[in-house]
């Protein structure tokens, strides 16, 4: 009788979960038309301002001769610094098997597929001739860190594509199997779209074992490949003998860097959509909480990289390094490089060692200021050493000696990040933001788990019963004959 | 108008000269026939002045001045001004105590490639190591380096290095990635951010990796020590127009350069005469371009604070000077 | 920027010769000297080169190009033109001679250089008289040490061969862009046979064979003006052929071996998981036929 009840309890929590998690798909409310809206007008002034740069060139941006590379490579590394978030949410959480990782894996791995495939886009609107990049094919060196970066960028990209797209095949076969209602050609075209991704999915033990199978190693792949990702990424600016970049910590110094804004990321994230679509019933201040502590963690390793990327030059202050190194700490740039100190590194470190300071809000407000710290940072590292070749700069135009990016360089980077956006959220109209099969195996686990405890304490006091009787038995005979 | 039209006709000016490039052709065939046309022109006046010419494998070839003005030829192949010039390796030298810091190399070289004016492929800095250190005049071409940073970086293989140690560009094949332009350590390469301006008179100017022009927009340029004028056997155009004779010009392979008199040395003794050293040679780039120090200068040094915009600036440029 | 400054950059650069011929044709004929002088080559050939310089709006005197040079020779105190030649860029004219120019009693000859009614630089003359001498070239190889004799001898009025003493030699070594002494002494005197003996260094490099031009010069003299001989040998140091002079290098357009390597083990590893993977999902779409198959 108690079991039954139990069953029901677990499929009503089930069914109210799947209700919660497809609940928000395909409800376009006014918020949501105005808000698509603005990302659209956004994207299209962006490609008004790129197709103007492809007709006029690249002299429509401040880039000049000293200033090659500016905001769009700034933000490449941004952005591929960002979708370092799903691999390491995702896929070390996994690893680890933590069971609070079960509601944030899709949206951390969305993050990844989104801002990889604009962090890829930003490189080729930075090219001079984007109508010879079949160059790259026909001509391509693999000695150039360029060419890694698009070995890695592209290895990396289909390799997170599979990783979202695997724990989505069981997903959406439950969107598939709850669309009855197919009037409307917008719905044949859903319908079309969840069986097409479901895979034919049955639920049978050998489809589940295959997934499992190629969601174990998945996991276990993507984890060097993301490395590797931000590592050549770095190598663009660690293999010049450029002062500022010529470090052998550049590797790590990203690798850390990029966890650990991507993983800011994805908390805000889970802020936005949690409060969007009500699923303050999973994920929990605990996720907060512990998502608060990883980023600690990430901000330490980054805070030490970082004493070693500028306190090691700073030490020995060798001519060309130390006169970049100047500029930073006291020059022209001082300003943007302390508050980037104090703000992603001082601060995060305070803020997250207090268990108050890892509550939602807190830690919304910081991880903002985490990633858009972040963004400055690549910029702080890309531009002001451009500014300090070893040949002193004499009689140039006016415009060279300097930079700060114009309209069109934000106007292409805002929509750029506007697309990001707009993608995340028509996904969220089509698929479930949370693996839905997941937290229903984590509720499982969690009913197991506790019918098991059930279970025990019964034995337990089922077996105290049976030693207290057999005492009893053992004491009666002796007291009888007495 | 008529008049100017005239001279330019019966006046062999250097415009002509340079079309006449050099003598190519695809094969051997190609090569004996420019010899036969060559010869054929004998309803010219000889000079008496015998040019030396490279043909495509490298040989050398002489032919009377005359003949070779009348001449037109198309420029070499791609892959042949890929491979560069056999058994060469050109080095150039450049003497601080002789620099004056007139900037005829870099108006020659501008008038040369028809470069921009904002475009010095090569500059003349004002340097100054260290504030206690007197400042110097110091020129600056494209070390054309033996471990070069850019070619290395270069995801096409748009920029490359010749057998005969010059670094080029392709600029049909650059894509603007511009990995080049920061890898360099001594920001030799410019960048064409613009349409770049067109010049009628090389409006049908066919384009090859020896000669950076007709330019194209969103690629990359730099000094390219004029390997046309070296096919012609003659000496890049900063070196000519030195009239410091400051700039020295040749063949490492010879052990031999040549300046704007037209005095050749013996490079070694040269450089070893005169203390002869490589600008941040600590970087490993292994240039081609040798300085000698400025030592016992006979014009004024430069005065680090003139002539600059921004005083500011100068001040900064005054701290990097320093070199080692 | 103004006319001047256009003109005074286009002066001492190569283009815009006709931008310059137009302005100093406005401006009027500028001031010109000529530098006459007479070379003798190997062959025997005759040469008269002058080289034309001219006051720039600066009143320094500069390389003045496109001027128009008429060669004169005198022959029984007449002038007679010979040729006419006009400067290139660094102002140089040169002119071949016939071989036997007419000399006069005593054995010269004399050539005059003149500028006559050209557009842009007023007249100028300059004449030189030479006689005629022969300069040969030896060399002689010997056990330890390499000789290069140059022997000058003058014509006299009955034909036969006098020696020429006292005449200053220079040895050079040909090189790509000039002539570079052979050493750095490398200036000797003949003697009273006309003949004097250079040794040759050691420390030329040739071509892939050696193999190197040895010139010598008689230069400016008073009497026979230029002369000049050269003779080949393969005295220089072997310069060793480049085997492979576009190795797989990592800033040549091959890349180095173990690089490549590399680079295709780890993500062509991955790229191989990948397929693996792509395997499972259609295994997985797979099954469904199955399963309707055996329904059906």
């Amino acid at each position: 009788m108690e079991v039954k009840t139990e069953t029901y309890n677990l499929n009503q929590e089930i069914e109210t979960l799947r209700n919660d998690s497809l609940g928000p798909i395909n409800k376009w409310g006014r918020n949501t038309k105005i808000w698509i809206g603005c990302l659209l007008i956004v994207i299209i002034w962006g490609l008004y301002c790129y197709i103007q740069q492809l007709r006029a060139g690249l002299g429509v941006t401040a880039m000049r001769n000293y200033v090659s590379w500016g905001l769009y490579i700034s933000t490449f590394v941004f952005f591929i610094g960002i979708s370092h978030s799903g691999t390491l949410v995702s896929a070390i959480l996994r690893i680890t098997k933590q069971e609070w990782r079960r509601p944030i894996t899709r949206s951390a791995e969305l993050l990844t597929f989104v801002s990889l495939l604009f962090g890829g886009i930003m490189p080729i609107i930075d090219l001079g001739r984007p109508d010879r990049i079949l160059n790259l094919a026909t001509y391509g060196r693999i000695q150039s860190p360029l060419m890694w970066d698009i070995v890695s960028i592209c290895t990396y990209f289909v390799g997170s594509s599979v990783f979202l797209f695997l724990p989505m095949i069981p997903d959406m076969a439950l969107c598939r199997d709850r669309l009855t209602i197919c009037n409307t050609r917008f719905q044949k075209f859903r319908k079309w779209l969840y069986t097409f991704m479901a895979l034919g999915w049955k639920g049978t033990k050998s489809q589940w074992h295959r997934l499992e199978k190629s969601m174990t190693i998945m996991t276990i792949i993507i984890i060097p490949v993301a490395v590797s990702v931000h590592t050549v990424v770095s190598y663009i600016f660690a293999m010049t003998l450029r002062p500022g970049w010529n470090s052998t910590v550049f590797g790590p110094y990203f690798v850390a860097g990029a966890l650990y804004s991507g993983s800011a990321g994805v908390i805000i994230g889970m802020w936005v959509f949690r409060k969007l679509y009500n699923l303050e019933k999973y994920i929990t201040r605990r996720h907060f909480d512990l998502m608060g502590r990883i980023v600690l963690a990430l901000t330490l390793i980054y805070a030490y990289l970082n004493l070693n990327e500028y306190w090691i030059p700073a030490y020995k202050m060798a001519t060309a390094e130390g006169h970049l190194l100047t500029d930073l700490f006291s020059g022209s740039y001082s300003t943007v490089f302390w508050i980037l100190q104090f703000g992603t590194v001082l601060l995060p470190i305070i803020v997250l060692s207090f268990p108050k300071g890892r509550r939602p809000l807190m830690i919304l407000i910081t991880c903002i200021i985490i990633v858009a710290g972040a963004w400055a940072k690549r910029y702080v590292i890309v531009v002001p050493t451009l500014l300090h070749p070893f040949m002193p700069i004499q009689e140039v135009p006016g415009d060279w000696s300097s930079y700060f990016p114009n309209y069109i360089e934000f106007s292409i980077t805002a929509a750029c990040l506007a697309g990001i956006f707009l993608v995340i959220t028509l996904f969220s109209k089509f698929f479930p933001m949370m693996a839905v099969w997941e937290v229903e195996e984590g509720i499982h686990i969690e009913h197991d788990k506790n019918v098991a405890i059930e279970i025990r304490t019964k034995r337990e006091a089922e077996e105290a019963l049976l030693i207290r009787n057999q005492i009893q038995k053992d004491i009666e005979p002796k007291i009888q004959p007495a | 108008m008529e008049e100017e039209k005239d001279n330019s006709v019966n006046r062999p000016n250097r415009r002509n000269f340079l079309k006449i490039g050099l003598i190519t052709g695809g094969s051997i065939a190609a090569g004996a026939l420019t010899i036969t046309k060559i010869i054929s022109q004998e309803k010219k006046s000889e000079s008496g002045v015998k040019r030396t010419v490279f043909t495509q494998d490298g040989k050398v070839f002489t032919a009377d001045q005359s003949h070779l003005h009348d001449f037109e030829m198309p420029p070499v192949s791609n892959e042949e001004a890929r491979r560069g010039i056999e058994g060469k390796k050109f080095v150039m030298v450049l003497d601080l105590a002789k620099c004056d810091g007139c900037k005829k190399c870099t108006e020659a070289c501008q008038a040369m490639h028809f470069t921009e004016s904002d475009r010095e492929w090569i500059k003349v800095y004002k340097m100054r190591d260290a504030e206690t250190t007197a400042p110097y005049f110091f020129p600056k071409p494209c070390f054309h380096c033996d471990n070069p940073p850019c070619t290395k970086v270069c995801p096409v293989n748009a920029t490359f290095k010749r057998q005969d140690g010059i670094v080029l560009i392709d600029n049909e094949r650059c894509i603007g990635c511009r990995s080049c332009m920061v890898a360099c350590p001594y920001s030799t390469r410019y960048f064409n951010w613009n349409h770049p301006k067109v010049q009628p008179e090389l409006a049908n100017t066919a384009y090859s990796p020896e000669k950076s022009f007709p330019r194209k927009i969103g690629t990359v340029e730099k000094c390219d020590f004029c390997p046309e004028m070296i096919r012609q056997g003659k000496m890049p155009a900063c070196v000519s127009a030195c009239s410091m004779d400051a700039v020295y010009f040749g063949d490492q392979n010879e052990d031999a350069v040549t300046n704007a008199s037209g005095i050749t040395f013996k490079l070694s003794q040269l450089l070893e005469d005169n203390a002869g050293y490589r600008y941040l040679e600590e970087l490993g780039t292994d240039p081609r371009v040798y300085y000698l120090p400025p030592k016992n200068r006979k014009y004024p040094k430069p005065d680090i604070n003139d002539d600059s915009n921004d005083k500011k600036e100068t001040h900064h440029m005054e701290m990097k000077g320093m070199n080692m | 920027m103004n006319i001047k400054t256009i003109i005074k950059k286009t002066f001492t650069t190569v283009a815009g010769t006709a931008l310059y011929c137009v302005a100093a044709t406005a401006q009027g004929k500028s001031e010109a000297t000529i530098e006459l002088s007479y070379l003798k080559k190997a062959d025997m050939s005759k040469s008269a080169s002058a080289v034309v310089k001219a006051k720039n709006k600066e009143e320094k005197f500069v390389s003045a190009k496109n001027a128009r040079v008429n060669f004169y020779v005198l022959d029984k105190n007449e002038l007679r033109l010979i040729k006419s030649a006009d400067t290139d860029d660094n102002g140089v004219a040169v002119v071949s001679l016939q071989k036997d120019l007419p000399l006069d009693d005593s054995l010269y000859f004399t050539i005059v250089a003149k500028i006559e009614n050209d557009s842009l630089y007023e007249d100028a003359e300059e004449k030189v008289h030479y006689k005629d001498a022969i300069l040969t070239i030896n060399l002689n190889p010997q056990d330890t040490a390499r000789l290069i004799t140059a022997r000058v001898t003058e014509t006299a009025k009955d034909g036969t061969a006098m020696p020429v003493k006292d005449a200053e030699l220079k040895i050079y070594v040909l090189r790509m862009f000039g002539i570079m002494p052979a050493s750095e002494e490398n200036s000797i005197t003949t003697n009273e046979n006309g003949e004097a003996i250079f040794v040759f260094p050691e420390s030329i490099p040739g071509d892939t064979s050696g193999l190197i031009t040895v010139a010598a010069r008689m230069e400016n003299n008073e009497l026979f003006g230029n002369l000049e001989n050269k003779a080949n040998t393969s005295w220089g140091i072997v310069l060793e052929k480049e085997i492979d002079p576009f190795p797989r290098a990592l800033w040549e357009p091959y890349a180095p071996l173990p690089l490549i390597i590399t680079v295709s083990a780890l993500f062509g590893g991955v790229w191989c998981v990948y397929f693996f993977i792509f395997y499972q999902m259609w295994k997985i779409k797979k099954e469904k036929t199955e399963i309707i198959s055996q329904t059906d």
